[in-house]
């Protein structure tokens, strides 16, 4: 491999065009995480939640045959047990990295079990219908621009569209502005009339919901089959890319694509036959991760005030 | 919770909340039990949709590991490097460090483990050694490569202000990867599978109870225990380490130096996971492979939680967890139950048991079921 063939503008197209794909699942999952924290709690169980919409995808995949269809199923699954796991960082105030530590454990339980009992004995997994990328229209003919933006999968422009809902619903309407005052100072947005127990609420289920898709996605949009291992850590991932984000949508999606970028470059590059361990490029994505949220670049001071602060009214 | 303001009192009702959560010993007692019975209610539905009956489940789930003496030695085999990461666990959590890398450590204790082993072999680079000097060699090794390694993480937080709790996260999948590495790589044998040669028996831990594979790490984990024990209740630099770990201010104040206790509690944490890594790879697959962590690190954390941070009740719980998986993988053999059962009842004792401190902020009132007087409606003041 000589640099001419690393910077010719086919490998960039190809490169970037995965760099956008693959940053999908974790910046759904990094937008849903961003209303948690904003509003105090540190959802630690995304990773869990990841995984239990993939196995839901997956097997309404099989049962319905239809994308949509399955990419529903996740989000509810994703809502379901968030509802749980914000029942235990709202109401009953345990610890939120406990809690979120031992839901991750259960959700590998439950995903191992249901997916042996489906499956049954058949090892082989079966092939799913997954989303197709759709050109749209005169968009992707444009030069460069064209086939990374405009030749993805629906998933994948509505998590775009995403970026720009969850930014002005955060910062610019009544809803936003009291999560986030829940997440700075919830005495205070008490005192405003703001129930802080239900933007937390609303908080945890909203990354209950995203995580969920993002499972999906990972399944319908990415991979097109379940393993135990699917997830893999990109629900932490997703974690660090709020904080590297600064929890701040737009920034989060940036850091998404930045991480999605590394995740294709180690991709292509273990095609190309060079002689770097696979395992060093496999590493890439959790170093940079690490090297984000290490502290190393600052920007300590913006994490919400109470965040993993458990708030109880009349106490 | 006050009466409303007026002259009537509040009508009483069944349920009625504290002011502040029970904490009489026997209620505790009461909910823990009553939230473990739950989690076991609920797992004893997965057994029925298996078509087994749930008290035959539990009693094959509990046989095994504590009926019969071979498996009795395998829970022991089990439980030695589960109490070895919850004693990690421990350490760091109450000095306010939430390391959560011990999958991580353990993997790089069995890798470290099997190098040193493996060069103790006969025209290796070391050559034979005697077990009076491989086994405190080893020792020291892991408990240095551990340390190094959970320093990463202690080093990030007290000098960058880091968030462990996900560094230390990250930082798991990075080890997987090393060894993952090390065994496809540099220290691959020749053969179809990535793994290590076998480690020479010399190096093998003994085996302390006949007829069992149990193996000496149980011993190594008790040792550990009551170390830790004394660590935390008879020293002073215990004390400074909880004292950080409960208020890092006032600890400051007092003079304590809480950035490198916390450091300090990060490299045992490290340290005594890695020896977990160590035992496993010593005492029960006398080879280095990859994926040989499967969740271990989580369940040491899970039984840490359970036995509430108190390092004296970590055997028993271990013990409990250790057999639990022992009894699960018989039942997998033999009833086709898949053993990821057990994540699953393991996980959901504790989050019931979390749960369930809900029910200490209530109280019954016994009053409330007896029919209300009826009183007249007060007539105006003329």
């Amino acid at each position: 491999m000589n640099l001419h063939t690393f910077l010719s503008s086919a490998f960039l197209v190809t490169w970037l065009a995965a760099s956008i794909r693959l940053a999908g699942p974790i910046l759904l999952a990094a937008l849903g995480e961003t209303f948690a924290e904003r509003s105090g709690v540190l959802n630690i169980g995304i990773e869990g939640t990841v995984l239990l919409g993939a196995l839901t995808s997956f097997l309404l995949s099989i049962a319905t045959g239809s994308p949509w269809a399955s990419l529903l199923g996740a989000m509810l699954v994703g809502i379901l047990a968030s509802l749980f796991l914000a029942w235990m960082y709202v109401t009953v105030r345990t610890s939120q990295v406990v809690v979120g530590l031992v839901f991750n454990v259960l959700a590998v339980g439950v995903a191992a079990t249901v997916y042996r009992r489906a499956m049954g004995r058949s090892a082989d997994p079966e092939s799913i219908t997954m989303f197709q990328p759709v050109h749209l229209g005169w968009l992707s003919t444009l030069p460069i621009i064209g086939p990374i933006l405009f030749g993805q999968t629906i998933p994948l422009y509505l998590t775009l569209a995403l970026v720009v809902v969850a930014q002005v619903v955060l910062f610019r309407t009544r809803f936003g502005l009291g999560l986030c005052a829940s997440g700075e100072n919830p005495k205070a947005a008490d005192a405003a009339g703001v129930s802080v127990t239900r933007m937390r609420y609303a908080g945890v289920l909203i990354s209950g919901a995203t995580a969920g898709l993002a499972g999906g996605y990972l399944v319908l949009a990415q991979i097109g089959l379940f393993r135990e291992s699917i997830v893999s850590g990109q629900g932490f991932i997703a974690l660090g890319i709020v904080i590297f984000g600064r929890w701040t949508p737009w920034k989060a999606a940036l850091a998404a694509f930045i991480f999605g970028a590394c995740d294709a470059l180690q991709l292509s590059l273990q095609l190309l036959d060079t002689r770097i361990p696979p395992q060093l490029l496999l590493a890439l994505p959790y170093l940079i991760t690490i090297l984000a949220i290490s502290g190393v670049m600052g920007g300590k001071a913006v994490s919400p005030a109470a965040l993993m602060v458990p708030y109880a009214k009349d106490e | 919770m006050s009466n409303p303001s007026g002259d009537a009192p509040a009508k009483r009702r069944l349920l009625e909340r504290r002011l502040a959560p029970s904490d009489s010993p026997l209620a505790l007692a009461v909910v823990m039990t009553l939230a473990v019975l739950a989690a076991m209610g609920i797992a004893s539905l997965l057994f029925l949709s298996y078509g087994a009956n749930p008290l035959q489940a539990y009693a094959a789930l509990f046989h095994e590991p504590f009926g019969t003496l071979r498996g009795f030695g395998y829970a022991l085999v089990r439980t030695a490097p589960l109490t070895l990461i919850a004693l990690g666990t421990i350490v760091s959590w109450r000095s306010g460090f939430g390391y959560l890398g011990f999958e991580g450590c353990f993997v790089i204790g069995a890798a470290t483990s099997s190098w040193l082993a493996l060069e103790t072999a006969p025209g290796a680079s070391i050559g034979p050694l005697s077990g009076a000097v491989f086994f405190p060699a080893v020792i020291l090794l892991c408990l240095i490569a551990g340390a190094l390694w959970s320093g990463i993480v202690g080093l990030l937080r007290t000098r960058f202000g880091g968030n462990e709790v996900l560094i230390s996260l990250m930082m798991n999948y990075v080890a997987i990867l090393i060894v993952q590495y090390l065994v496809s790589g540099p220290m691959r044998a020749p053969g179809s599978l990535p793994e290590t040669d076998r480690l020479p028996a010399g190096t093998w831990l003994t085996f302390v109870l006949p007829g069992t594979r149990a193996h000496a790490g149980i011993l190594l984990a008790i040792a550990a225990m009551l170390l830790v024990w004394m660590l935390l209740r008879k020293t002073a630099l215990g004390y400074e380490l909880v004292v950080t770990g409960l208020n890092p201010v006032a600890a400051r104040y007092a003079g304590i130096d809480t950035g490198r206790r916390i450091l300090l509690a990060a490299g045992m944490a490290g340290g005594l996971g890695s020896l977990a890594g160590m035992v496993e790879v010593l005492g029960v697959q006398h080879r280095l492979m990859d994926g040989l962590s499967g969740g271990v690190g989580f369940v040491g954390i899970i039984v840490a939680l359970l036995a509430r941070l108190n390092p004296l009740a970590v055997l028993p719980t271990a013990l409990l967890y250790g057999g639990m998986t022992v009894g699960a993988d018989a039942m997998q053999r033999r009833a086709n139950i898949p053993s990821s059962i057990t994540f699953i009842l393991q996980s959901l004792i504790v989050l019931l048991v979390l749960a369930s401190s809900m029910i200490l902020r209530y109280r019954i009132n016994i009053a409330a079921l007896r029919p209300a007087r009826i009183e007249p409606p007060a007539e105006p003041a003329p």
